[in-house]
């Protein structure tokens, strides 16, 4: 496999983001695979930020560890970029802004372009810049100036011919300018892939599984998925922004109610606002589906950068006991179809979904062949819309599997109040006058076995509550969940290269987990686990469930997701102990 | 779907059997007479109906009803109302709560739900006390009032509900007395036939722990708005009216519609709910969902 990693690099406000949206335009259309990160800070203008888009004439599942060429747009680019550069990397510069006498010479290839004058000249617009940059980029990589022109047309085709114009003829001064030439030749396959983020596929899934309603308050890196559903409101869905994640839930959750499909979404510090709605979910036995993007922790933390520390809060949260499943989808294509999947889970078991995203997966964007659209179904579960033996209702029938039926506000017949205090199978409360009385102590013991009872009704039906099992007899296992399943498949196979053969167990769903089944998965096998965080949650949850120890493990808490190269290195470093 | 001229007998059974909660005496009985009665004139089929309630003593309101319901949490009442109904703009949604429950731990959603004009019926049982957890001062409490946790009197303002939600945008604002329920059910009534967000605010007396604001104190203070020719179209007259009772040290209580005005309500407004019922739009197609994909390629 050929890659190439493109980062961009500049402040805040210089259309680092845009500069890198276009380049992943122009690669999935030309046939090439791509994985593109961005880091960023809380601010609006100035600072640091980049955007790296690595390519490559094969899929690919992490965004690579080094620069192969480097767009520095100002100063403290260089400064910030020069330990990430690859040895041969290239560097485009503006001379007249930026001095690179602390680069070694012999080791890269500088490229000095007068991007701005050139960007002046072209169309007297000096953000164009970046396009004269991108213009030998693209030559670089060995793409034809053409596919970059295409991809101009499109984007600024809207503000008019001379626009469209003046983009291309500033690329075209790039892309010719001296001492530009091809050094990479990257051959795409010539299909035209989808190219999205982790919140984007989430979102095209909850919409395919029929989601009408997304509640939600800003947070990054959750508020993606608030812009997706309002700018498809024309396509029959209901974004709501609310006063706050309280208003959030319990919005969502009275929706759910009413029986349409209800999705919030939010990052560690509003899920905490939500905690107490969740339990009411539980309780009062309504389906819901929660997005948690994780970030840095804790409290504000780092806001725009990464981490895998809330499942064991998630997991968790809420006081009492209820049955819930917490997902984390290992990859982007995958986030599509454990949401499509989320709202049969909860709607057939009526509980709490919760999906864990993290901001590496919510904002990362892929290039995609396809999703799985074909295979969304929509099940209900058990809504019933006739009283069929004209007694009162049992909204809250005790049953073998405990799952009851369920009626929908409109449905004559089938009236019931669905109650945060402990009730019996009509709904009615046992908490205050019947309070200690014998019967109320069984209504009690009874409602709480019937809803636990739910957990093992869905380990029995669905076959989602193990880990997969990757290159079955390798000597050592990775052990994964949710994004950093991606990196470490990569590190899998530079692992193989460097002659060691590891496997890899990666977890999607972690809550209910089928404890026989995982135990035998895992048991016998040299196991490290890999997570961004600091305690190793995903071993403490593996422990709990099966009593397995995992002793060794590569973690990191820099807000930084894993590349593969990274886990590699540290994995090998442990098994030559 | 509202029959505004029905007659005055109910035309169902609106009861459950559930007994509420309340002491002998309470004043939330008189609210569950005027809702109940509100419901019955106005023929609304109690499955259309769905009472929404939070945490406290009020929180009992929807039990005692054969319609839908929805006890939630301590101050949420009103995002799951607004949920139910936005999801369902058919039923009729009424949020019933206490003052604790609206004007304390949940109040912020009183201000945007009302901002948002989304077409509820919010009636608050405010009986200036923490009732359930036995007899801590409330938001409503007023100044210098003993509870258990105010000893020595309390030393902070009560707070205006009827002003904050007049300055909040709602649409239908009254207040009402729970020694008074055919008067408050006429302002249930109102409320729900108003297309827009209504408070009503009730003056619910507390008979175990609140000694203070008894029937009887309220009985000799509270009159109507309608008996002194109070403009209920203007907003400035429904503001100055607001501040009567704390002005006159609490003298002149008004008690009925202190403004409504006809405004779109959310669904009205709403680019999805405009087509109509949320519950009602189709689910979408593999062909439908295939055309949004093609945004990203």
């Amino acid at each position: 496999m050929t890659s190439v990693a493109l980062r961009i690099a500049g402040a805040h406000g210089d259309g680092v983001e845009s500069s890198g949206a276009l380049v992943i335009k122009v690669a999935a259309r030309n046939g090439l695979h791509v994985v593109a990160y961005r880091g960023y800070g809380s601010i609006i203008r100035g600072g640091h930020c980049w955007y790296q888009v690595r390519m490559g004439d094969s899929e690919m599942n992490s965004y690579g560890d080094g620069i192969d060429i480097l767009i520095a747009l100002n100063q403290e680019s260089i400064e910030n970029q020069k330990s990430h550069l690859n040895d041969k990397a290239v560097v485009i510069y503006d001379p007249s802004k930026i001095k690179v006498d602390t680069l070694d010479a012999s080791k890269y290839r500088l490229t000095p372009i007068p991007l701005l004058d050139i960007a002046i000249t072209a169309s007297g617009d000096p953000i164009m810049r970046n396009t004269v940059a991108l213009g030998a980029a693209i030559r670089f990589l060995g793409i034809d100036i053409s596919a970059f022109a295409e991809v101009l047309k499109g984007q600024f085709g809207r503000k008019g011919e001379s626009v469209v114009n003046q983009n291309v003829k500033a690329a075209t001064e790039g892309y010719n300018y001296q001492g530009v030439q091809t050094i990479y030749s990257l051959r795409g396959d010539g299909k035209h892939r989808y190219s999205l983020d982790g919140n984007t596929a989430l979102s095209i899934g909850a919409y395919a599984a029929g989601c009408k309603f997304y509640s939600a308050y800003p947070m990054t890196p959750a508020s993606s998925i608030l812009h997706w559903f309002a700018a498809h409101e024309d396509k029959g869905v209901m974004p709501k922004q609310v006063e706050d994640e309280l208003a959030a839930i319990n919005m969502a959750i009275g929706a759910s109610v009413a029986g349409v499909r209800s999705m919030c979404g939010t990052s560690g510090g509003g899920f905490s606002l939500m905690v107490e709605g969740l339990g009411l979910a539980g309780m009062i036995e309504t389906p819901l589906v929660v997005v948690e993007s994780q970030r840095s922790g804790p409290s504000t933390g780092v806001p725009t950068k990464t981490e895998q520390g809330d499942i064991l809060f998630v997991m968790h949260a809420s006081q009492g006991e209820f049955p819930r499943i917490v997902v984390a989808p290992r990859s982007i294509k995958e986030s599509f179809k454990v949401a499509a999947d989320a709202f049969n889970l909860a709607d057939r078991y009526q509980v709490p979904v919760i999906i864990m995203m993290d901001l590496y997966l919510s904002e990362h964007v892929e290039t995609l062949d396809s999703l799985d659209t074909e295979s969304v179904h929509i099940d209900r579960g058990k809504v019933v819309t006739e009283n069929t033996d004209g007694g009162r209702f049992k909204r809250y029938l005790i049953t073998d599997d405990g799952v009851s039926p369920r009626s929908i506000p409109g449905s004559k017949g089938l009236e019931f109040v669905a109650g945060s205090d402990e009730h019996t199978e009509f709904g009615d409360l046992v908490t205050d006058a019947h309070a200690g009385l014998d019967w109320a102590i069984e209504v009690r013991k009874n409602m709480h076995s019937k809803r636990m009872r739910k957990i093992e009704t869905m380990l029995k039906n669905e076959s989602v509550f193990v880990p997969e099992v990757l290159n079955d007899g390798a000597d050592y296992f990775l052990v994964t969940f949710g994004s950093t399943t991606g990196p470490a498949l990569d590190a899998i196979n530079l692992l193989k290269a460097g002659g060691k053969n590891f496997g890899l167990i990666s977890f999607s769903y972690l809550m209910p987990l089928d404890k026989e089944k995982t135990k035998k998965l895992l048991e016998g096998r040299k196991l490290i686990n890999v997570e961004v965080n600091y305690t190793g949650q995903l071993a403490q949850v593996i422990r709990m469930n099966t009593g397995i120890e995992i002793t060794q493990s590569i973690l990191k808490y820099d807000g930084e997701a894993f590349t593969a190269e990274e886990i590699a290195r540290q994995a090998l470093a442990l098994v030559s102990k | 779907m509202v029959d505004t001229n029905a007659a005055v007998k109910p035309k169902q059974i609106l009861t459950s059997g559930v007994k509420p909660i309340w002491c002998p005496g309470c004043g939330d009985f008189g609210v569950q007479a005027g809702i109940n009665k509100a419901l019955s004139d106005l023929g609304i089929p109690k499955e259309n109906a769905v009472i929404v309630s939070g945490i406290g003593c009020s929180s009992s309101m929807p039990h005692p009803f054969a319609t839908y319901g929805v006890h939630s949490l301590h101050g949420r009442l009103l995002p799951v109302a607004a949920g139910v109904k936005l999801a369902n703009d058919d039923l009729t949604v009424i949020g019933a709560g206490g003052d604790g429950d609206g004007y304390g731990i949940g109040v912020g959603h009183l201000v945007h739900n009302a901002r948002r004009n989304v077409d509820l019926t919010y009636i608050v049982m405010n009986n200036e006390i923490y009732g359930l957890t036995t007899g801590q001062a409330s938001p409503t409490s007023l100044f210098g009032m003993k509870t258990k946790s105010t000893p020595f009197g309390s030393i902070e303002n009560p707070e205006n509900p009827v002003g904050l939600a007049l300055a909040s945008g709602a649409t239908y604002v009254a207040r009402a007395f729970s020694g008074d329920p055919m008067h408050m059910a006429e302002m249930i009534k109102g409320a729900i036939l108003h297309k827009g967000f209504s408070l009503i605010d009730v003056f619910s007396p507390c008979v175990t722990f609140n000694n203070l604001n008894t029937f009887d104190w309220f009985r000799k203070r509270v009159y109507k708005l309608d008996s002194v020719g109070h403009d209920a179209t203007s907003i400035s007259a429904a503001l100055e009216r607001s501040l009567e009772a704390e002005k006159t040290n609490w003298e002149k209580v008004p008690i009925g519609l202190f403004y409504k005005v006809e405004k779109p309500h959310y669904a009205q407004l709403d680019m999805t709910l405009k087509k109509g019922s949320l519950l009602k739009q189709p689910m979408p197609t593999k062909d439908q969902v295939g055309e949004i994909l093609e945004e990203y390629k």
